[in-house]
């Protein structure tokens, strides 16, 4: 029996046949009769579409475009909303965006069709960046303001504060557009079965593909039966982006009758997909005689791109987050996302998280150089604990262990020492962060809007299939959730299968994001196999399945945005050192240290895995991860030769430490974590460069040329 | 679209496809695959005939002539990472290109040709004056690889010829001091932002006999100039803190990069202040950090 002991390491349940290279992706499927797909795109940030001139297409092959869509059917994606239209018709927001299908049997005649498929554009002026998008350039696209949103939460009496404080510190932080590089690139493949059809796709939520797509034929959610390949990451980057896919093959499956697969090389996927959001954040910070913050006046600004689809979402979770891990005692935070002709940005590993809480960690560092004290100090005081009221009026639930974490990351780092000896402007530094991430969804859509439910079956051999519609996409969920399923029936992993979901099969567990599945869908696959247990009889089929309950006292009014924001949360601190070469301003990581509070590990090797990769892509965000807009490809990078990612080598390795601060609601005490570590060490990583160079960055990325410049 | 594509088994067949045919050489193929893919499940397709020369043996080979160290151009830039042989500066070159997998493939021959501002293998090439012989099914041609390179992606490469080898002559007396250093987008797995390889002879007396320096991307082709490595030649060390800004602002000259003029200027100017600096201060190491 393959052992189960929860928090151990255990042999991940895909390790084999992924590295074995048995596993197979999207690209490998076919099916008989299959034809392939390639995507028309709009080549101009914004305009008009005056003419759509096709070639003459060969037999076999059509061009499928909003024309298509059936009676009845809509030419939209709805993702949170309905704004996305699936091919532009009569006008293009952005380079990059779907006008067509051109599907065949040959992908190299496809090519060639593509690129005489001639499409001409009344071009109109154009809004690129934040200042472009609020400044309604070329007019606003969206109502009045250029705005898909635009709200404000109070604690406390900010005004007041400012009225009669000592010292009042201002600062905007910019962050830019991130690419997800998921090791897979986008695919999917649509076809008919029987009178429904099926969509094999690669993504993180199966129910919001069939959600997002059955609209365009016209069909109830049931007639769309999406089944989820073998994931090979994801990052939020395959949240809502697969419906991009997935709508104009559905309709071109219903044209054409066949399986239609339509799959991005790494060109495309890195140009033509969804992005992080850039921010701007602005804060006000009032500090009394002693030191102490007493308010926070910040206004958010997210770069929401040609459509919606989950900005406001992402958005709130920013604006959560954006007083940071810290108890400031009046606050104000305005939010806003805006549109702009750019590729719409959407999920990214974070959801928003991470540009404010990288704005407010280096605002505080700035504020405390200022003061003469160390960032260290001055963030400590600010420790929002047990009980504490949040930024919007709800309260810390949970015992928050930051101090000792603290200690933590500062023993094993030497940090007091060395921000003593390292002087400012002596090209070595060390930076010290702190962050948090609210599990879940935000407020109360775990109950209002997801309202999981998990089901398992126990097959007549004394086997279990666990069947949910939450996704591996690389995390490690498929091994963390047999673990806690086996364990609770007190079997061997071996005898429970979580196999890859069908919609039409399992039960629907709500998306696979917001580091909601350990916390969230463990707990009730957790009370299922209790469940199952009591009822358990050998050689008997029997099915369970739980849902969702909402624990209680955590009120939230979503209409206000007033009360608990989330209903735990884990936390991270981090410390870095740099060395910056004198010569050429390259930056050397020497060490990374950190510490953090996920509840309990369900599965160490996984945790860690998590942690080593989380950091790298937030010091990646820090330090080189650049993307720039062209009117001409949409970004001026458009691949992995200058889109920089780091390489193993350009990190060393990290320290990680656990504490063990188990979560009354998860399973075991597990609470969110594979989000949470990507928050907080690119803010760590800045901090000590501005340290070593003796300048102040308030924008990332930086680049050495971005560095050189500054000193 | 052509489908035309040729494997000669020879060096002879090759160069007479090449005189036929006018089919163009692909060794490694790390830049033309890529330069002409055409997405996922679909062949490159070249606008002209290609003629696959990865598998010509005759081409692949490292030895010394005389007071030459001679690369076969089908020679890939792991063999020649891995050749003691090679001069210290170029082997540092070729371990510093790409990934481990596109240096199994990518040969020198191809880097030469293919003549990018941003390649690694021309810089100290250049700087060490080798030579190139391409030869055709009526004769062959030597010529210093930095007249070879002509402009951006462009060679004097005529249409019937291939490249053979590439010539490093090795100095008569060792370098004193050499400096290689290429700063990529990222510490491995990069395409070069700026690369600079110098080096100093000095005599018994510490008379500088013969300076030299390259610079990779940052300029249309590796910027090299013999006229302003003579301001350093036949000084002694002792003087080259006072001739150091005359020589940095002259070397600035030559350069002229596109983008990110400032990182590209201050850093060759930081790196080879830092390299005569080292000289100066009388360092036993050769190989300058």
């Amino acid at each position: 029996m393959q052992q189960t002991s929860i928090g151990r390491s255990t042999r991940r349940v895909d390790a084999i046949a992924k590295a074995s290279g048995h596993t197979q992706y999207i690209a490998d499927y076919t099916f008989d009769g299959m034809i392939y797909a390639k995507m028309v795109r709009s080549t101009v940030p914004r305009g008009k579409i005056l003419d759509i001139s096709i070639p003459v297409l060969p037999s076999g092959y059509s061009f499928i475009s909003a024309k298509d869509i059936p009676e009845g059917g809509k030419n939209q994606l709805h993702m949170i909303k309905t704004d996305y239209t699936c091919f532009a018709d009569g006008e293009v927001r952005f380079i990059g965006e779907t006008i067509g299908l051109v599907v065949g049997p040959d992908r190299g005649v496809l090519q060639d069709l593509v690129d005489q498929v001639k499409v001409t554009y009344e071009e109109g002026e154009y809004a690129v960046t934040i200042e472009d998008g609020l400044a309604c350039k070329g007019g606003a696209f969206v109502g009045e303001d250029n705005c898909f949103c635009d709200f404000t939460i109070n604690k406390g009496d900010v005004d007041e504060i400012f009225a009669g404080s000592d010292r009042v510190f201002e600062e905007e932080i910019n962050t830019g557009w991130q690419e997800h590089v998921h090791l897979e690139t986008n695919g999917a493949i649509a076809m008919p079965e029987g009178d429904k059809f099926v969509i094999h796709v690669s993504a993180q939520c199966p129910f919001y593909v069939r959600k997002s797509i059955a609209s365009l034929i016209n069909r109830p959610y049931e007639d769309i039966i999406v089944r989820q390949s073998v994931t090979g990451g994801a990052f939020g980057g395959k949240e809502h982006f697969p419906d991009v896919l997935a709508g104009p093959l559905l309709v071109a499956a219903y044209v054409t009758g066949k399986p239609v697969q339509l799959i991005f090389d790494r060109h495309e996927d890195s140009a033509y997909s969804v992005k992080r959001h850039p921010s701007r954040t602005r804060f006000r910070t009032a500090v009394d005689k002693d030191g102490n913050i007493t308010a926070m006046d910040v206004d958010v600004v997210y770069n929401a791109g040609g459509y919606e689809s989950c900005s406001y979402v992402v958005l709130q979770r920013g604006v959560f987050h954006a007083t940071g891990v810290y108890n400031i005692p009046n606050s104000r935070v305005r939010g806003r996302a805006v549109a702009t002709n750019t590729f719409p940005s959407d999920a990214f590993r974070g959801f928003g998280a991470p540009q404010t809480l990288f704005a407010v960690e280096t605002h505080l560092a700035h504020i405390a150089t200022q003061l003469g004290i160390d960032p260290f100090e001055l963030k400590k005081r600010h420790f929002l604990k047990k009980g504490d009221v949040t930024v919007t009026n709800g309260h810390i639930y949970e015992t928050v262990v930051l101090p000792e974490m603290a200690q933590q990351v500062l023993d094993e780092s030497g940090y007091l020492e060395k921000a003593k000896t390292y002087a400012p402007g002596s090209l070595r530094g060390v930076g010290i962060s702190f962050y948090n991430h609210g599990g879940a969804f935000t407020g109360n859509g775990e109950q209002m809007i997801i309202k999981a439910r998990v089901r398992l079956r126990k097959n007549s051999d004394d086997t279990v299939d666990i069947l949910i519609g939450s996704t591996e996409m690389g995390q490690g969920f498929q091994t963390a959730l047999t673990k806690i399923v086996a364990d609770e029936l007190g079997i061997g992993l071996e005898r429970v299968r979580y196999p890859q979901p069908d919609t039409s099969v399992v039960s629907d567990s709500g998306p696979t994001v917001a580091s909601r599945s350990t916390m969230i869908v463990g707990a009730i696959a957790q009370r299922s196999a209790a469940r199952l247990r009591e009822q358990w009889v050998e050689g008997k089929e029997l099915v369970v399945e739980e849902e969702y309950t909402h624990p209680e006292g955590f009120p939230w009014d979503q209409s206000t945005f007033q009360g608990d924001a989330y209903i735990g949360y884990g936390w991270g601190a981090c410390v870095i050192e740099v060395e910056v070469d004198p010569l050429t301003t390259e930056v050397n990581t020497k060490g990374i240290w950190s510490s953090h509070d996920v509840g309990l590990a369900i599965d160490e090797l996984i945790v860690h895995g998590q942690i080593n990769g989380g950091i790298a892509q937030s010091l990646g965000y820090a330090a080189m991860e650049k993307l720039d807009f062209s009117a001409k490809t949409g970004f001026k990078q458009t691949g992995l030769s200058d889109y920089i990612i780091p390489t193993s080598m350009d990190f060393p390795s990290q320290v990680c430490t656990l504490v063990d601060n188990p979560y009354e609601f998860g399973p075991h005490g597990a609470k969110g974590m594979g989000e949470l570590v990507f928050n907080g060490a690119s803010a760590a990583y800045i901090d000590a460069v501005s340290r070593a160079i003796g300048k102040e960055i308030r924008s990332i990325p930086v680049p050495p040329e971005i560095l050189m410049e500054m000193m | 679209m052509v489908e035309t594509s040729y494997i000669p088994q020879t060096l002879e067949e090759a160069l007479r496809i090449r005189k036929e045919t006018g089919a163009k050489p692909l060794a490694g193929g790390t830049d033309l695959m890529v330069m002409h893919r055409r997405g996922t499940g679909v062949v490159p397709s070249f606008p002209w005939p290609v003629m696959i020369i990865s598998s010509l043996e005759e081409l692949k080979y490292i030895r010394r002539e005389g007071d030459d160290i001679v690369i076969g151009s089908g020679t890939t830039c792991h063999a020649i990472e891995d050749d003691p042989s090679v001069p210290y500066a170029v082997r540092t070159a070729a371990s510093l290109m790409g990934a481990e997998s596109l240096r199994n493939l990518a040969t020198i021959g191809g880097n030469v040709c293919n003549a990018s501002p941003k390649a690694d293998l021309p810089v100290p090439l250049i700087m060490m004056d080798a030579k190139v012989t391409l030869v055709s099914a009526t004769g062959s041609r030597t010529l210093l690889l930095d007249e070879f390179i002509t402009g951006p992606k462009e060679t004097d490469l005529k249409d019937d010829e291939l490249l053979l080898e590439v010539r490093i002559p090795l100095p008569e007396k060792d370098y004193s001091h050499v400096w290689y250093r290429k700063i990529g987008t990222r510490k491995a797995n990069a395409i070069s932002k700026l690369s600079l390889s110098a080096a100093v002879t000095l005599d018994a007396d510490g008379f500088i006999k013969d300076f030299r320096s390259a610079n990779g991307a940052s300029g249309p082709k590796v910027a090299r100039s013999t006229e302003v490595e003579k301001i350093l030649e036949g000084k002694n060390v002792t003087e080259i803190p006072s001739v150091l800004e005359q020589f940095l602002d002259a070397y600035d000259a030559i350069l002229s990069p596109h983008a990110m003029p400032t990182y590209r200027r201050l850093s060759t100017r930081r790196m080879l202040a830092h390299f005569l600096t080292e000289v100066a201060s009388g360092t036993q190491n050769m190989i300058v950090t």
